[in-house]
Formats: structure tokens, C-alpha cells, sequence
């Protein structure tokens, strides 16, 4: 027998009995709707805890910091920092180096900088997604120790050294939402940093000048944060603590380790994430990332979606049964035509077969109509939940443009597999039993 | 070398701690293109005898061979294939597919042996009209008498061209004039294409078709004989030519 016959036969079959045909593709159209929808939610969700967490931090990146107070503890020195660049999947690093302005006094004329420095490698600030809002970011090849970048609100932290009060220019708009200007712009303005000698001292000591050629965005992803900073090449962080230190004769913990306290690794993608977490753990520093903020609740998200998926499942489920009580019933309507076809010489396999199509047919076509309803009812729930987002904008924990409901491709293919695969479960048994029936018992019957 | 050799064939059926005894021992040689007549009345075993030869029941005991082999021990699939084949079945009532059309339940048999769809059709179309149905190709069997719906019966046995036709009663539900018009056209297609024709039948005006007449009793073959008053017949009509 063609298989062009087999299906037209089947096919045919569905098509004399439209009613029950009809009815029972409902019931596979509202389980696969169930499923798909239900499963559509998850997704949605999952996707705006993402965009979420991305606004939170960036998820690429790993802090590790020296495991201080311990002596056997491991330095995170310029050649640990090396093995790590090398690993798979690094991209960039940069040790980091956190300047008190008290130790540091960077100034411009009677102005003096009054907050954070830190000490980074200034060409890896590209690789870790830092934006200038002005000026540029320092090229890897045209490193330059006395080129600085400016946090966003740090030109607002100089003090005018002449007066005792009302000394500061704040980062506040005024009553017409117009920001006032700070006291000089730092890309413009002479800047130098030095080491603070001690009070009354009379150490003479040597400024060197700064060259501020950017500002940077503001990111609160970051660490460290480009606000209230002031970014700076770290050998000369490096040396100016040192001097500092050896000025105000600062005593050397024996017990604190070499090298840096901290350092930032980005990574490829997230997915190797924790891959890379791990290995930096074991060699022996206390790492922090967003991945293992993320790890727990993409443990939630899936047992969210598993139970989402589960009440599908169930529908589908009855679905099932829907299509199996369908053959079953159409094979005692049949069982005289079966006989009769197998007298005139049908072999049991194509009966088998026909009766498979046909149950797979309707599971086909009960996913396809259910994948079409899903969409339309994906569609629907967006639009109506964008309409409501619009009412309260600033409310709500889903971020603008976000959707609650995502169904993508893959989600539709499966449902549509499965739907069929459901189909032929159920119509196997039915099938095995048309395949029994006795040629002439069924023939003999009225 | 005889077309089908039944040899000590038995059939016995349990019915619940009962023994019915349906056929006892038969043995059979039926010869390529004989038109047989297997008589005999009602609960004598004809239509198990009959069964079993197309292989639709199994034999308790003994040998069927057809063309030189042994089909009593196919398998079910073997059979199947057998008989896509080899064997065309006439209904006493009729079997037809009831949603399908007249041309549609002829072509039936060819489309499990894997034919064409437009040959297939155009083979059906012809059969229905040697049975005289060119005009009720497209009926669907309820639009049709038991006579024209035994017809389609007749060109669904035949259209795959057999070597052998098995007919169970098949005028069985029809009035004597239509139950000769039906014998006539099945003898004369199964002489047409020189194929065998094993008819059952409880009827002697039937039996007078054949050119074999076997007669069952209770499980037994009680007389074999060739039919004489064909024989006559064609005697006489010969003497009518000649005169
Ligand atoms: N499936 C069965 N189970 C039990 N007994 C059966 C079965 N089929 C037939 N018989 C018995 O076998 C015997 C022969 O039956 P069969 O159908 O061959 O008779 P028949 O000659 O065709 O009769 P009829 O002319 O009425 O059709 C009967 O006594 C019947 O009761
Ligand atoms: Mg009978």
C-alpha cells in the first residue's frame, strides 16, 4: 500500500467523522494552549529578572579579593592576576587599588579633590564597558601614567581650600532643574596629585601632573561606580601610597599580603560565569559575582516554570485520554471495515499505520491550532499588561518593554512535536487492537 | 497438477467445554479454472471449509496447498500478502465500504497492492461496466439495490485479476431472478479470464451454475461429481446452433 493512500485513507477517515474529529482536536488545542502559555509566563518572568539583574550589575564580571588577616593566604599579585588573564574565557582584568584622598591630595590651584581614587588599569576600562560622556578613554597602546578619568559627579567634589564654609559646589539642580557648575572642569583645569605629608611637616614634595581626557557615564552596574571618583593608572596609585606611607611613616602590617587587595575579572558570557568563579576560588580567593545572586534564582524561576508547565501538562494530559477514547470508539464503528479490508488482502502493518496517522493527525493538528491561540493569547495579555505599565510607569518590578509572556520558537516547534507525539501514544494501543481483530469474526458481525 | 489440494483437513471448535465438530476430514483436489459448487445445508461445514481456504481460519489438523504450496501454515502477514494476490472474496452481504463510492470500493484491492490511484481507477471503471454498472460509478453502496451492490462486490473480486474467487452464499440475500443474473455474470468472467471459482451454496438452482458439484454433510464430503445438467445444457444449446 502508498503511504499517498494510507494518509488520504486516514485523513478521510477524520474527515467523515467531523464532529468527533473537531471535538477532540479542541482537546488537544487547549492543552497544548495550556502548556504553552503557562510556559510563556515563565519565560516572561525569567526575561525581565534578567533585565533586572543586568541593571543590578554587570553579570560578566568577578571581584575577587586577597583573603586578608591570614598569613598562609595567597597574594594577588601582578603574577597571580597574569594567570588568571590567561585563563579561558577572561577577557579583561584590572587590579584595583582604593586611595583615601586624605593619603593623596590631588588638587588644582586653591581647589582641592575631596573623594575617592582609585587605581585600575586604565586600558582594560574599555573591555569593562565604562562609557565617556566626554573626552575619550585611554587606547591600550598609548598608556599614559598620568592620564585620568573623571567619575561623573567627581568635579563636583573639590573643595575651595580658601574658605572654611560654604566651600562646596553640590550636585543638586536648583529650583529651575538647572545643575550649578562646579568650581573647574576638570578636563581643562591643571591638576596634579602628591602624597599628603603629615601635619606640620616640611617635607618638600613632588607633585605630578595629571592629564583628565574623559568623563565618564554613570553606571551604578559598575565596581567601582564612576561617580564620585577619580580613575588612575595603578602603578602610580601604587607608588603613591608607598610614598605616602614611607612620609607618614605608616607601619606595615607583617601579616597583610603582597600585592593588591582587589581585582575585577570580566568574562566572555555568562554562562562562564561560575566555570571561571570556580577556578579563581580554588586557587584561593573569596570571589563575588551577580552569578551567584543568580544561581538561587534561576533555581526558583525553573521550579516557577515547572509548575507552570506541570498544570499544562495535566490538560494535556486529558487530552490524551480524549484521543485514545476517540480511536477506541472508531475501532468498534470500524471493526466490520477493518475486516474487511484485511480479507481483501490489507496487511495488519498499513492498518496499524492508518490508524496511527489518524491519531497523530489529530494530535498535529490540535498542536497547530494550539501554537496559533498561544500566540494570539501571548499577544493579548502584552498588549492589555502594557496598557496597564502605562497607567503607573515608574511602578511595577517588570522593566519598560519588558513582555510577561514570551513564547519562542523553539517553545512552539516543541509544543507542536509533542502535541503529535501525545497523538500517536494514545492511538498506539487502539491501533494494536484494530490490528487483533479477527478478520472473520468481524466480517460475520451485524 | 490440481490448483488446490485440501488433504485430511479437521476442524474443531470449543465451545465452552464442548467439542463442535464443524468439518471431520476432507480431502479435496480442485483444478485450475473449474467452476466448483461447494453444496450442502445449513451447519454442514461449507462455509468453513471455505474459510479455511482462503485462510481466514486455520485448520485443527491437515494440509492446504495452493499452486504447489502450503499456505495452511502462513503467517497472518503472509496470508495477507496471499491473498492481495491471488484470492478475490464475493460476500453474501456484500461488504461494501459504505462511504465509499462504487469505482472507489472496486479499486479497494488494488490500492492495497500499492497501484496508482488513475490506474486504478480506470480499472474499476472498466470491471463496473463488464458487470453492467457504467452507470452508477459514483453511487455510494446505500444508493444502490442488493443485486447492483452484490455487482460491485463481483467487479471488487475480480478487478486485481485472481488466480482463484471464493463466493460465500452470494445470492444469499437476493430474490431467484437476481440470484441468476449474478451466477451468470460471475461464471462467465471467472471463464472469461480462465480463473478458478469455488461457489457456496445450500441452493441447487445455484449449484446448477458450476461445473463441479461438491456436496458436504455434517463435516464430510458426501459426493463429488461434474454436474451433469450443465453438461446437458450445453448439449442441448449446441443442438440448438445446429439446427
Ligand atoms: N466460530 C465458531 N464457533 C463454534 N462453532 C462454530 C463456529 N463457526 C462454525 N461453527 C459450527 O460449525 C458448523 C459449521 O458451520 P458453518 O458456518 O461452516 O456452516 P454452513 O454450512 O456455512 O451453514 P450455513 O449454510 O447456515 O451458512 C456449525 O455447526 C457451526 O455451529
Ligand atoms: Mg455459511
Amino acid at each position: 500500500m502508498k503511504w499517498k493512500d494510507m494518509i488520504s485513507m486516514a485523513l478521510g477517515n477524520l474527515f467523515k467523522r467531523k464532529v468527533r474529529t473537531v471535538l477532540t482536536v479542541a482537546g488537544v488545542v487547549i492543552g497544548t494552549c495550556a502548556i504553552v502559555v503557562m510556559l510563556s509566563f515563565g519565560f516572561g518572568i525569567r526575561e525581565s529578572m534578567e533585565a533586572m539583574m543586568r541593571d543590578m550589575g554587570d553579570l560578566t564580571v568577578i571581584q575577587i579579593h586577597a583573603d586578608s588577616g591570614s598569613s598562609k593566604s595567597t597574594p594577588l599579585d601582578d603574577k597571580a592576576l597574569e594567570k588568571i588573564k590567561m585563563m579561558e574565557h577572561v577577557v579583561a582584568l584590572t587590579p584595583v587599588c582604593m586611595l583615601d584622598p586624605s593619603q593623596v591630595t590631588v588638587k588644582s590651584g586653591k581647589y582641592r579633590y575631596d573623594s575617592m581614587i582609585y587605581g585600575v588599569d586604565m586600558g582594560a576600562l574599555e573591555a569593562f564597558g565604562y562609557k565617556p560622556t566626554q573626552g575619550t578613554l585611554p587606547k591600550k597602546e598609548e598608556e599614559n601614567r598620568t592620564t585620568i578619568l573623571m567619575g561623573k559627579d567627581g568635579a563636583y567634589d573639590f573643595i575651595d581650600t580658601r574658605k572654611t564654609n560654604n566651600n562646596m559646589v553640590y550636585a543638586e539642580p536648583d529650583k529651575n532643574g538647572k545643575l550649578p557648575e562646579p568650581f573647574l572642569d576638570p578636563m581643562k583645569a591643571k591638576l596634579q596629585a602628591e602624597p599628603t605629608p603629615p601635619e606640620n611637616s616640611t617635607a618638600k614634595v613632588k607633585p605630578v601632573k595629571l592629564n583628565c581626557i574623559g568623563i565618564l557615564e554613570e553606571d551604578y552596574g559598575k565596581s567601582p561606580t564612576p561617580s564620585h571618583c577619580i580613575f588612575m593608572d595603578i602603578s602610580l596609585a601604587k607608588e603613591l601610597q608607598a610614598k605616602y606611607e614611607k612620609l607618614n611613616n605608616v607601619k606595615k602590617d607583617k601579616n597583610a599580603p603582597e600585592g593588591y587587595s582587589e581585582a575585577s575579572v570580566k568574562v566572555d558570557a555568562v554562562e562562564h560565569v561560575s566555570e571561571v568563579e570556580e577556578v579563581i576560588k580554588k586557587s584561593g580567593y573569596s570571589t563575588y559575582s551577580m552569578n551567584s545572586i543568580r544561581k538561587p534564582i534561576e533555581e526558583q524561576m525553573r521550579t516557577i516554570q515547572m509548575i507552570l508547565g506541570g498544570l499544562g501538562a495535566i490538560s494535556l494530559l486529558v487530552a490524551a485520554l480524549g484521543i485514545a477514547n476517540t480511536m477506541t470508539m472508531s475501532i468498534y464503528e470500524r471493526t466490520r471495515e477493518i475486516g474487511i479490508m484485511k480479507v481483501l488482502g490489507c496487511v495488519v502493518g498499513n492498518i496499524r499505520s492508518m490508524f496511527l496517522m489518524e491519531a497523530g493527525a489529530i494530535g498535529f493538528l490540535g498542536g497547530i491550532v494550539g501554537v496559533g491561540i498561544s500566540y494570539l493569547i501571548s499577544t493579548v495579555i502584552n498588549t492589555l499588561a502594557a496598557q496597564q505599565k502605562g497607567g503607573d510607569a515608574m511602578v511595577g518590578l517588570v522593566s519598560a518593554g519588558s513582555q510577561i509572556s514570551i513564547i519562542p520558537a523553539w517553545l512552539a516547534l516543541s509544543a507542536l512535536a509533542f502535541a503529535t507525539l501525545v497523538g500517536l501514544v494514545s492511538g498506539f494501543g487502539p491501533a494494536n487492537r484494530a490490528v487483533k481483530i479477527s478478520a472473520l469474526t468481524a466480517i460475520k458481525q451485524e | 497438477m490440481s490448483l488446490i489440494s485440501v488433504k485430511d483437513i479437521r476442524k474443531t471448535y470449543r465451545v465452552d467445554r464442548e467439542r463442535v465438530v464443524a468439518l471431520e476430514r476432507i480431502n479435496l483436489e480442485i483444478q485450475p479454472e473449474e467452476v466448483c459448487c461447494i453444496l450442502g445445508t445449513s451447519g454442514s461445514g461449507k462455509s468453513t471449509l471455505l474459510n479455511i481456504l482462503a485462510g481466514l481460519e486455520k485448520p485443527t489438523k491437515g494440509t492446504v496447498k495452493i499452486g504447489g504450496q502450503t499456505v495452511s501454515n502462513f503467517s497472518e502477514k503472509q496470508w495477507a500478502l496471499f491473498r492481495q494476490k491471488n484470492i478475490g472474496f464475493i460476500f453474501q452481504s456484500y461488504n461494501l465500504l459504505p462511504t465509499l463510492t462504487a469505482v472507489e470500493n472496486v479499486a479497494i484491492p488494488l490500492v492495497f497492492k500499492g497501484v496508482d490511484k488513475t490506474e486504478r481507477t480506470k480499472r474499476a471503471i472498466h470491471m463496473l461496466k463488464l458487470v453492467n454498472l457504467g452507470d452508477r460509478l459514483f453511487h455510494k453502496p446505500t444508493q444502490m439495490s442488493g443485486g447492483q451492490q452484490q455487482r460491485v462486490g463481483i467487479a471488487r473480486a475480480f478487478v486485481s485479476r485472481p488466480q482463484i474467487i471464493f463466493a460465500d452464499e452470494p445470492t444469499g440475500n437476493l430474490d431467484s431472478k437476481t440470484s441468476r443474473e449474478v451466477m451468470e455474470i460471475m461464471v462467465s468472467l471467472a471463464k472469461r479470464y480462465r480463473e478458478t471459482l469455488i461457489v457456496v451454496t445450500h441452493d441447487n438452482e445455484i449449484a446448477k451454475y458450476a461445473d463441479r458439484i461438491i456436496t458436504i454433510h455434517d463435516g464430510n464430503v458426501k459426493s463429488d461429481e461434474p454436474n451433469l445438467s450443465i453438461l446437458q445444457t450445453i448439449h442441448s444449446e449446441k443442438q440448438e446452433e445446429n439446427a
